[in-house]
């Protein structure tokens, strides 16, 4: 059913024009790692702190505080670059299941993570004190981590499973 | 034994051919590692950033220069060893086609040089951080900051490249 929309995605002006620059997709690409870099790093940063393993000298509203907008620019850079990687190659996409498990993450994840940025902002000293952080705190911690982790995998899986599909 | 016999004979090990996806049963072994490195290079990366910026006083403000280091360092040197052990693996498969690419040649050439650039903020402007912990940093560690910034930006663009030249 998305196949027709690949297709015909592939035959529009602005997808050819950009396929015709060598140069738009790895520099694309680049500009997607190093986005990855800081919403994972970030995420990585304040699921230490959750789970009391690093980052213990501020507290855990303190780092929400300095790393989530970080986090929310680095996906708005994600979704520009994947767009513009889509409109070059829509098919390598849209047929296979790798692009639609990173979707469906991404969106839960970021859902997760606008929750617990709104609990945090919510009652900081419930959250920064260890006594009274909510027991959901770890598992989001653990959780999210490995979404973020099974993001990568199907990202860099487009690109090794795609030409199964296609 | 030149360089290239040896780059050569690393081609050969039997390492080298599974991780080419030439053993019975190593086919997914390159898409495993390279997704492994990639994992381990978003930590480096992302994690330097977090120093650079605050070096440059754009994030971080209200962190001690001194604790964030502390903090934030040993999971970037942690990562770094992750991301080169999967490096290797991956240099392993094509050693010499990978030693004679140029963006493979610039990426360590900026890698090297991002050395260098934190041996000198160590020795210099770092060794006087009790002084301005918690200031705008002094102009040297600004430098060092914006210079390590724009280097491992390079290194992400010059490693992307290197999948795009570098070609099966």
């Amino acid at each position: 059913m998305f196949r027709p929309f690949a297709d015909w995605l592939a035959t529009t002006a602005v997808s050819r024009t950009l396929a015709d620059q060598p140069w738009v997709v790895p520099t694309s690409q680049s500009i997607h790692i190093l986005a990855v870099s800081a919403v994972f790093a970030s995420a990585f940063m304040i699921n230490l702190r959750l789970l009391g393993v690093g980052a213990t000298g501020r507290s855990i509203s303190q780092l929400s505080h300095t790393l989530l907008p970080w986090m929310w620019r680095g996906l708005v850079v994600l979704l520009c670059t994947g767009i513009i990687q889509t409109l070059v190659e829509p098919v390598r996409q849209f047929v296979t299941p790798a692009f639609w498990a990173k979707m469906v993450l991404i969106a839960l994840v970021a859902t997760m993570t606008a929750l617990y940025a709104r609990a945090v902002r919510r009652n900081a000293p419930l959250w920064d004190a260890a006594s009274s952080r909510p027991p959901r705190a770890k598992i989001f911690a653990i959780v999210s981590t490995l979404m973020w982790l099974a993001i990568i995998v199907c990202g860099r899986f487009i690109a090794y499973t795609w030409s199964m599909y296609a | 034994m030149s360089i290239d016999a040896l780059l050569r004979s690393i081609e050969a090990l039997p390492l080298s051919a599974a991780v080419r996806g030439e053993l019975p049963g190593s086919e997914w072994l390159f898409p495993i590692i390279e997704t492994l490195h990639v994992m381990a290079l978003t930590v480096v990366v992302g994690s330097i950033a977090m120093m650079d910026l605050r070096l440059l006083g754009i994030a971080s403000r209200n962190s001690p220069v001194s604790r964030l280091s502390n903090e934030v360092l040993p999971w970037t040197w942690s990562a770094w060893c992750v991301a080169a052990v999967f490096g290797t693996l991956m240099f392993m498969s094509k050693a010499h086609t990978y030693a004679a690419n140029l963006q493979f040649q610039l990426k360590f050439a900026c890698m090297g040089l991002a050395a260098l650039n934190m041996l000198v903020f160590h020795l210099g402007a770092f060794r006087r951080v009790e002084h301005w912990d918690l200031d705008d940093p002094p102009r040297s560690a600004k430098l060092a900051g914006a210079i390590s910034l724009l280097l491992w930006i390079s290194v992400v663009f010059f490693g992307r490249w290197v999948g795009f030249t570098v070609t099966t």
